[in-house]
């Protein structure tokens, strides 16, 4: 309860600094953001992958983009995990602290927006904290609950499948964190227009 | 370079210019791209809209492109996934010439014009693409068939050939004429007329068109010697000059030009002879837009020497049919001039075959039955044929008949290149079955009309609509006589009709609600054609041969001619005929949509008040079904 009080006087590394001092002004960029993570918890578990595109204007700007896998040898090998996909994966490798570090840069002020949202601040929140920063100021949205706001349901979910079912937005047989960032980008775009959200 | 970069790339890869290009490259260009979705009827620039800084590339859905004229809108081109569009802004200035509107929830790819120039410009083959894209007009599908992919122009206003229907289709005209002033000497002015090959010039003071000096002018003028060739040309000068807008039809200009009694009309920015001077429209080019028409499509259909050519014209007459019913002709028109022009495309094939296969060793009748037999085809729906030999000595027979079996085969062929697909029952000409001799057909006839019960799993009514596409008109009449001999106080055959005419299941439900499908891939849709046209065509069929009205197939006509010949029920005839228009252009309108045969209608698609005009639409059939029960007492076969 008292945490912000351990915060108070602390001193911030300087890319914290910097985007905290991003927020004087109001951002009209989104920033869709998937993360994949080696379990639900967000205190045990890490982050394996993000992907992330911004959104401007109406429309997703590939190369406005972010993804990396995050090398986390150690948590793997503490916990008997293959890192397999890792050695495979044709996406640009980073350690957790360097990773955080490049998505805060890249997300800057910008409103989040994605599928369960929370739970992808609160692990982000939990690295940043292993890296002596605070936790994100930054607005999220989540396309399941626009998707019910708009349809007025109140006593479910919709996985991230079932909505891009009912978008008829074409599945991959292969997932990574950027293909989910990207069909949440479509969903995101669909749900916006429809909310008349500006 | 990020994982959805490289699928952008590789979708691209697909598609004309892209495939011209590296995965390398295609990366690059993908990195720089935006993703756009569009909702359904949603706008993504139209006409006089600032060009954007970007072309587009669809990825999903369907982009109607379309111009304005007459204040009417008219559909130019629908782009579907890996089309390009939009992309005036690598060659012109100004703003944008024609509507993208999203006719269904779409993705488009939006690619930086900035990023992309360069490729342009170090890629003969993408110029080239993109050159010929902006430039031809791929309304013909000609055009469509060279250069491999779909192209779409937005360099000229509106493509002459966008519409075959000569009379609604906008003009191409001279947008840059000869301008001079007031204050020119006429002989300057001539000079200037001969070295640019022009036969007008306006005269314009800042623009704002003051009057217009035409050969005519020069000879009546200056020729006859009322004027020296050194007077100003206010002297000689027409004025005032008939002045037009911009987007003019060519029905509306030809108008212009009887009533005013002249050659040329200027178009002006508003369309009075106050505003800046945009073009000039002459009798010559009234003379080129004419030569799109339903005639013309006709000669070029008899001068194709390949398949192909054939199905390019097929798919103008699609073009022609999508524009007359926008534009609201009267479908007995459109349903006239289809069917002239699928006769001559059929019968262009058989002859292509007979040029293959020399000449037949005996006479013969290529019969069209079905929907094209009876001159109802506007959309591309399977083909029905028979053949009917005439009848050779025995020992001739066997190799006769193995001519005509082949032509038959050749000529479905090629019909089926153009785009009728093969019947699904195999009644064409290349079945054994359907290819006779015609003493064999009278038997066949004979049998199916006198003894309509016993073999009835081969007798289809789609047998007696028959029109003759090529050979002897003997042959043709010869099976009409036996026809119609047969018909006469036939009662089994007409029971037979009937309770065939009646089995079909009826449309409404006893809610009067549509009889929708239940299953299938068709699931809730309605089944117009075997649910509401089937019954309509079946009972005009019933009709006209038990009153024994020879020679009218069309099932419009021979609703018409009934009321005639059978007063008494005109009002249920002519009701039938009227919902079988309606009917009809709901069929059409819906095949056009979806590039199909229409058969399933879309009811979610439908506005409410065309769910009530198909419901009306429907209502004379009962009334049919019922004169059908009371005059042929249907005992034998119910």
């Amino acid at each position: 309860m008292l945490d912000w009080l351990k915060n108070i006087n602390k001193e911030y590394p300087e890319f914290w600094k910097t985007y905290l001092s991003k927020f004087d002004k109001k951002s009209k960029r989104f920033v869709i953001l998937s993360t994949e993570t080696s379990g639900l918890n967000p205190v045990k578990d890490v982050i394996l992958s993000i992907g992330s595109f911004a959104v401007n204007d109406n429309s997703i700007v590939i190369g406005d983009s972010f993804e990396a896998v995050l090398l986390q040898y150690k948590f793997l090998h503490d916990n008997g995990l293959s890192n397999e996909f890792i050695v495979e994966s044709k996406m640009k490798k980073l350690a957790e602290p360097e990773a955080i570090q490049s998505l805060i840069n890249f997300i800057g002020n910008a409103v989040l927006v994605g599928h369960h949202i929370d739970f992808d601040v609160e692990m982000i929140n939990a690295a940043l904290e292993r890296l002596d920063c605070g936790r994100l100021k930054n607005e999220a949205l989540d396309v399941d609950v626009m998707y019910r706001k708009l349809q007025d349901i109140n006593d479910r979910q919709f996985s991230l499948d079932e909505l891009c079912d009912i978008y008829k937005i074409p599945k991959r047989d292969r997932n990574s964190s950027s293909e989910d960032a990207y069909k949440i980008a479509l969903l995101f775009l669909k749900l916006k227009s429809r909310l008349g959200i500006k | 370079m990020n994982t959805i970069a490289e699928h952008i790339a590789d979708f691209l890869k697909e598609y004309p210019p892209f495939n011209h290009l590296t995965f390398q490259e295609l990366s690059e260009i993908a990195t720089s791209i935006r993703v756009v979705n569009l909702e359904k009827h949603k706008i993504l620039f139209q006409i006089n809209d600032v060009l954007h800084d970007s072309f587009y590339v669809v990825a999903s859905g369907v982009i109607n492109l379309s111009v304005i004229a007459d204040a009417e809108e008219t559909l130019l081109n629908k782009c579907n996934a890996g089309d390009i569009f939009g992309l005036r802004p690598f060659f012109a200035k100004n703003n944008y010439m024609m509507t993208a509107k999203a006719r269904e929830e779409s993705i488009v790819y939006a690619i930086p014009i900035a990023t992309f120039r360069p490729f342009v410009a170090n890629n003969s083959e993408v110029l080239n693409f993109l050159l010929e894209s902006f430039a031809v007009n791929t309304r013909n599908p000609k055009d469509k068939e060279n250069l491999i992919g779909k192209l779409i122009s937005d360099n000229v206003f509106y493509s002459d050939q966008q519409s075959e229907m000569q009379y609604f289709q906008s003009l191409s005209y001279n947008n840059s004429p000869l301008k001079t002033t007031i204050t020119a000497i006429v002989k300057d002015v001539a000079q200037l007329m001969t070295e640019t090959l022009k036969n007008n010039v306006v005269v314009c003071e800042n623009n704002i068109p003051l009057g217009i000096i035409t050969d005519t002018d020069m000879r009546s003028k200056i020729a006859t010697g009322r004027y020296p060739v050194t007077v100003s040309v206010d002297k000689i000068m027409s004025s005032p000059v008939i002045t037009v807008v911009e987007n003019i039809s060519l029905a509306e200009a030809q108008l212009l030009m009887l009533k005013y009694n002249v050659t040329h009309l200027c178009v002006t920015q508003d369309g009075t002879d106050k505003s800046d001077v945009k073009g000039i429209i002459s009798e010559h080019d009234l003379i080129v837009a004419q030569a799109n028409n339903p005639g013309v499509l006709i000669k070029e259909i008899k001068r194709s020497q390949i398949p192909k050519e054939l199905k390019q014209i097929r798919e103008r007459l699609t073009d022609l049919i999508q524009t007359s019913i926008s534009k609201n002709i009267p479908l007995s028109h459109v349903f006239n001039i289809a069917s002239e022009i699928n006769l001559a495309i059929i019968k262009r094939s058989v002859e292509l075959s007979i040029l293959d296969l020399g000449s037949p060793p005996a006479r013969f009748a290529w019969l069209s039955i079905g929907s094209q037999g009876r001159k109802e085809q506007l959309l591309l729906t399977d083909q029905d044929s028979i053949l009917i030999f005439e009848d050779v000595t025995p020992d001739k027979y066997r190799d006769v008949k193995d001519y005509f079996l082949k032509l038959g085969k050749r000529t479905t062929a090629t019909l089926e290149k153009i785009g009728y697909e093969l019947c699904p029952n195999g009644h064409m000409g290349s079945n054994m079955l359907w290819c006779k001799s015609l003493t064999d057909w009278t038997k066949q006839y004979d049998s199916w009309m006198n003894t309509p019960g016993e073999n009835s799993n081969d007798l289809s009514s789609i047998f007696f609509d028959y029109e003759i596409t090529f050979g002897e008109q003997r042959i043709e009449d010869a099976i009409g006589n036996v026809v119609f001999k047969n018909a006469k106080n036939n009662t089994l055959f007409f029971d037979f009709l009937g309770n065939d005419a009646l089995r079909k299941n009826s449309p409404l439900t006893f809610f009067k609600n549509f009889n929708v499908e239940e299953e299938g891939s068709n699931k809730d849709k309605f089944d117009i054609k075997t649910r509401a046209l089937m019954p309509l065509i079946d009972g005009a069929r019933l009709f006209t041969m038990s009153h024994g009205i020879r020679g009218i197939n069309n099932t419009l006509q021979r609703f018409k001619q009934l009321a005639i010949s059978d007063p008494k029920y005109a009002e249920i005839y002519l009701n039938c005929a009227e919902a079988f228009l309606t009917l009809s252009k709901f069929r059409t309108l819906e095949g056009l949509k979806n590039d199909n045969s229409g058969q399933f209608i879309n009811l979610n698609e439908l506005s409410k008040i065309d769910k009530e005009k198909l419901k009306n639409a429907l209502a004379p059939m009962k009334e049919l079904e019922e004169l059908i029960k009371s005059k042929f007492q249907l005992t034998q076969f119910s």
